[in-house]
């Protein structure tokens, strides 16, 4: 499969990166591994006219521990952050997570930044044109139609929204260890909790306004424990069916004290489920809190089926997932 | 429009002219004639078109050539050293850990840079490691087998 043509540039910096970012001539994109990247250019699901490569601007690729937390550089790969001896130690969920992803070589080359702005996936969208090309084109490739809520047309309109499916491993761990990100655009910089970087839409999945690019992670010192549990039918390649990440800290006596629960696989960003959230708050760690919470984590989830399993499926792994995040909290 | 680019594969500095939007996967078999590297899935699924740079392992189908610029790139091709196969080609050959053979150099290429890393590595990490190079033919027993004597057998592999 041929890549379409394009212009291809090597900035020096983040501010000319940003620059070039924002004023290609219809549609520029920027490369750093190019795993994601380059698989939706040769499916033509994107046919950009630039390709901004982030890897030319030298020292992206960092892991710093400091007493803020720790800093991690956007190009920083998924094998070191795997094989960090600090993440490792002190972040050993966020070490997981980017083990879990792709296999050996999809990690050598993907990118902690790239696996956050990863693409949203969906059966219908992430397949070759040809394939595609039996059907309309649905919101995310142009058209007005989602294939998985086809919705009828009333008054030759119609109406519905893009049901893409955000599949990152690194998103939950990181959002519930309470990161922030740092963004750089071509008119200056802002700060913000890395879950903001998520729209919560699946047209467009991402937050970052033209030009922007995420410049840095900070993930402040752990407190508590935090675990990722990832479920696919075989354990290399493949992206997760779903997958939960759960973060509590519990006081001396042990009471919950904080719990963040979020899933990815199951919304068009990483998924907060705030009721079970409170459910764990204040409370004590014991068979009974883990069935109650996780019998009903399910209900807060609206999974459509994007993937080859079914909505019902993936509910009802969410309480399994869950119940076997808390049994290891003990 | 085409541009020169410096590539430098198997220890030799190579100038091309090329299109921006070719991969590294396609330079290295259509401009160099390095087959070696297989194409096969070209969608970064199977593992069959791996290439070390800087000694880890690519996927060059998902590398732009124009990207692999300034790095060590090497291939199959440059593997043997003066007609002396590898060790783990060697063993490859001598277990039998090539059916078809269009996996092995991808597999080979991977086990080289997992090796180096992990000298004495279980059963269970060898095949974690070779998890992203997909054999058609299903010969993993073989292949697992193979890489796992060449750690057995010597303390460091050559070129590393």
């Amino acid at each position: 499969m041929r890549l379409p043509e394009f212009e291809y540039v090597d900035p020096k910096t983040l501010r000319e990166a940003t620059k070039l970012l924002s004023s290609g001539p219809k549609g520029s994109v920027l490369l750093a591994g190019g795993t994601d990247l380059l698989v939706s250019m040769k499916h033509q699901l994107l046919r950009p006219s630039r390709v901004v490569n982030l890897k030319a601007v030298p020292r992206l690729a960092y892991i710093a521990n400091q007493k803020d937390g720790l800093k991690i550089g956007p190009l920083t790969s998924l094998h070191e952050l795997a094989s960090s001896r600090i993440v490792r130690r002190r972040y050993p969920a966020l070490s997981y997570a980017a083990a879990q992803v792709g296999a050996y070589a999809l990690q050598a080359m993907g990118t902690l930044g790239g696996n956050l702005c990863q693409g949203n996936r969906c059966r219908f969208y992430n397949q070759s044109s040809v394939w595609r090309g039996v059907r309309p084109p649905c919101f995310k490739t142009g058209g007005n139609i989602c294939h998985v809520v086809p919705v009828r047309k009333t008054n030759g309109r119609t109406s519905g929204s893009c049901h893409s499916t955000y599949c990152g491993d690194l998103a939950p761990v990181l959002i519930s260890l309470g990161s922030q990100m740092r963004l750089v655009g071509p008119n200056g910089g802002r700060s913000l909790p890395l879950e903001k970087l998520f729209t919560q839409s699946g047209k467009k999945s991402l937050s970052l306004k033209p030009g922007e690019i995420l410049e840095e992670v900070l993930v402040p010192p752990p407190s508590g424990k935090t675990v990722y549990l990832k479920w696919r039918l075989r354990d290399a390649l493949e992206f997760p069916l779903i997958g939960l990440a759960l973060h509590l800290e519990t006081r001396t006596g042990g009471k919950i004290q904080q719990a963040k629960v979020i899933f990815t696989g199951v919304g068009p960003g990483p998924v907060e489920t705030l009721e079970a959230e409170k459910m764990l708050m204040g409370g004590l760690l014991n068979a009974g809190l883990v069935e109650k919470v996780s019998s009903h984590v399910g209900n807060e989830l609206s999974p459509m089926r994007t993937s080859m399993v079914s909505p019902a499926y993936k509910r009802q792994m969410a309480g399994i997932l869950l119940k076997q995040a808390l049994d290891q909290m003990y | 429009m085409k541009r020169v680019l410096k590539l430098y594969v198997n220890g030799e500095i190579l100038e091309i002219l090329s299109e921006p939007h070719k991969t590294l996967l396609e330079v290295l078999r259509e401009d160099l004639g390095l087959t070696g590297t297989k194409r096969a899935c070209d969608l970064g699924t199977c593992g069959a078109c791996t290439v070390l740079i800087n000694g880890k392992p690519h996927l060059s189908c998902l590398t732009l050539a124009a990207d692999a610029q300034g790095k060590e790139i090497l291939t199959i091709e440059g593997l043997s050293q003066d007609g002396e196969l590898h060790p783990l080609q060697k063993a490859f050959v001598e277990q039998g850990a090539i059916q078809c053979g269009f996996c092995t150099p991808g597999m080979i290429l991977t086990a080289k840079a997992f090796l180096e890393k992990h000298p004495h590595p279980s059963e269970e990490e060898v095949k974690k490691a070779i998890s992203g190079n997909l054999c058609r033919c299903t010969g993993y027993v073989k292949i697992v087998e193979a890489i796992l004597s060449v750690a057995r057998g010597v303390k460091e592999v050559p070129g590393s």
